[in-house]
């Protein structure tokens, strides 16, 4: 599983770092490209950093009716992000969303990848791949009628994304 | 020595499948090969010469109606030997996206050009009344620049839709260059039109750009240079007719694109559209977002007499429905020619990296 994991996330990694060399983050002194995967981050980071996507991984299945030994399993996964805009009015945070919501739906083209075994020098390729769903762009409030400005207080826009990722288990099933 | 993690490389997962098409060379009945040892791995964006992407296809189905029966023998008339019965296979797909081969592809006969009219009074036809006069391509037009000379930026604006073929020169057979587009039996029956070939010619082209003695085109005419002697006239619409009398008949390629790794490929060396027998359906577009015969997101209704073949789908968006194009094909057979085999179709399959074998 953590190979579909990895895969997913430098996939994304690298056509953003392709797609956009400047959409970048500093996390611990080290520019990277502007997608992490929070899990990886220590527990005691800071609080999420605008114009950057957080990649969240949920629960995880094996898909029905594609059990057998070598199961095809679904995992949930969340790429949360938002912005304050690049101006000081800010009145240019919807034009950034935006952008940024492009970025995601173009970076998750074409929608699968090789799976690989980053734990070994030189990776492995696993011989399948990771493949995915379209993204579903929700508001990150339910409530998206609200005055953006009265549930936060620095007037954020933000967006969560919503995928599931599908990948065959390492483990045989009996 | 055990295959187990090489396993699940073995099973192809798909999204959607991609249609492919290619001419037939109706004199000779050649159809355009497709061979999967020199070019089965394309970009799926980027397809060889001469085959036509025509997008995402849906509700793609294939049937092998040819049946198998058995000889028997001796007193309990056990099974002796095998035999296959007539050859028959079928394929059913909707079209997304509209275009000139999409349409001819699911009308299945003559497809029209609707040629710009003439100036001051035409006579009304549905097909297209009298065209306004054709401009002559001069050589060293290419599949991609039409050469007309200086003045042509008085003719033509880039967004318009060109056709470009010959006069129509009295001649029984198919017309159209480079892909039959009609089959003519008698001049008197297209009233020795001169316009007719570019009425129903493939070679169709929207111009991207003028020059000051040319015009480029968004995409190369799919049959290739034109042919000396050639005129252009401005296309207003396509237009595909029930009835007519013509079968087109095409090579097709569909790939189901390969998400786990592995790509399954079909190639049909030879199609003709038909309907078949059909279980009498038709529209209801109030009825969008249901299916009468199974599925969804069909306003198909069974059962209505005089009804045989849905010519479009509906496939709902909200309260909205996106159309696409019903199409139907027989497979006519292809003697392969490294065994005489009488072939309908080839399934290919191309496994994926590191994939078991067997």
């Amino acid at each position: 599983m953590q190979f579909a994991k990895d895969s997913f996330f430098l996939a994304l990694q690298s056509r953003l770092a392709g797609l956009d060399p400047g959409r970048t983050i500093t996390l611990n002194g080290a520019t990277v490209p502007g997608i992490v995967v929070v899990e990886n981050l220590p527990p005691s980071s800071a609080e999420p950093q605008p114009n950057a996507f957080y990649i969240e991984w949920g629960a995880a299945q094996v898909v029905a009716g594609h059990a057998r030994n070598a199961a095809l399993m679904s995992m949930e996964c969340v790429i949360s992000y938002y912005t304050l805009g690049s101006v000081a009015s800010m009145v240019d945070r919807g034009r950034m969303l935006g952008q940024m919501d492009e970025e995601l739906l173009a970076i998750c083209q074409p929608p699968n990848t090789e799976k690989i075994d980053y734990s070994q020098s030189p990776s492995a390729d696993l011989g399948t791949k990771v493949f995915w769903s379209q993204p579903v762009f929700e508001e990150k409030q339910k409530t998206a009628v609200d005055d953006l400005a009265a549930r936060h207080p620095d007037a954020r826009v933000e967006r969560r994304v919503r995928l599931n990722v599908f990948f065959f288990s390492e483990v045989t099933l009996s | 020595m055990s295959t187990t993690p090489l396993r699940a490389a073995m099973v192809p997962v798909t999204r959607q499948m991609r249609a492919y098409f290619a001419p037939v060379n109706r004199t000779t009945e050649t159809p355009t090969i497709f061979d999967p040892g020199l070019a089965g791995m394309f970009l799926l964006n980027a397809p060889p010469s001469p085959w036509v992407d025509l997008g995402w296809i849906e509700n793609f189905d294939r049937w092998y109606e040819t049946p198998t029966d058995v000889v028997r023998s001796g007193a309990k008339a056990q099974p002796a030997v095998q035999f296959r019965g007539p050859l028959e296979a079928r394929v059913e797909l909707d079209f997304r996206q509209w275009g000139k081969l999409q349409m001819a592809l699911a009308g299945g006969s003559e497809h029209m050009n609707v040629l710009a009219p003439a100036g001051g009074s035409v006579s009304p036809a549905p097909s297209g009344g009298t065209p306004a006069p054709g401009a002559a391509v001069l050589a060293g037009s290419t599949a991609s620049q039409l050469v007309f000379g200086t003045g042509v930026a008085g003719t033509f604006v880039a967004g318009q839709l060109l056709a470009v073929d010959l006069d129509y020169q009295q001649q029984i057979g198919y017309v159209g260059s480079g892909i039959a587009a009609a089959y003519v039996s008698d001049p008197l029956a297209v009233k020795q039109d001169p316009n007719y070939v570019r009425r129903v010619t493939f070679n169709v082209g929207r111009v991207a750009e003028v020059t000051e003695t040319s015009v480029l085109l968004a995409q190369p005419l799919l049959g290739g240079v034109p042919a000396a002697g050639a005129s252009a006239q401005v296309v207003i619409a396509f237009l595909d007719r029930e009835g007519g009398s013509f079968f087109q008949e095409w090579s097709a390629l569909f790939v189901a694109e390969e998400e786990s790794g592995g790509r399954v490929c079909f190639y049909y060396p030879r199609l003709s559209p038909n309907p078949g027998a059909g279980g009498g359906v038709r529209w209801d577009s109030a009825n969008v977002g249901t299916r009468g015969s199974g599925g969804n997101r069909s306003a198909k209704v069974v059962g209505v007499p005089g009804g045989k073949f849905v010519r479009e789908e509906f496939a709902a968006i909200e309260s909205c429905a996106a159309v696409s194009l019903h199409a139907s094909f027989l497979a006519l057979p292809f003697t392969d020619t490294n065994d005489g085999q009488s072939v309908l179709c080839y399934r290919s399959y191309f496994p994926a990296a590191m994939a078991a074998t067997y």
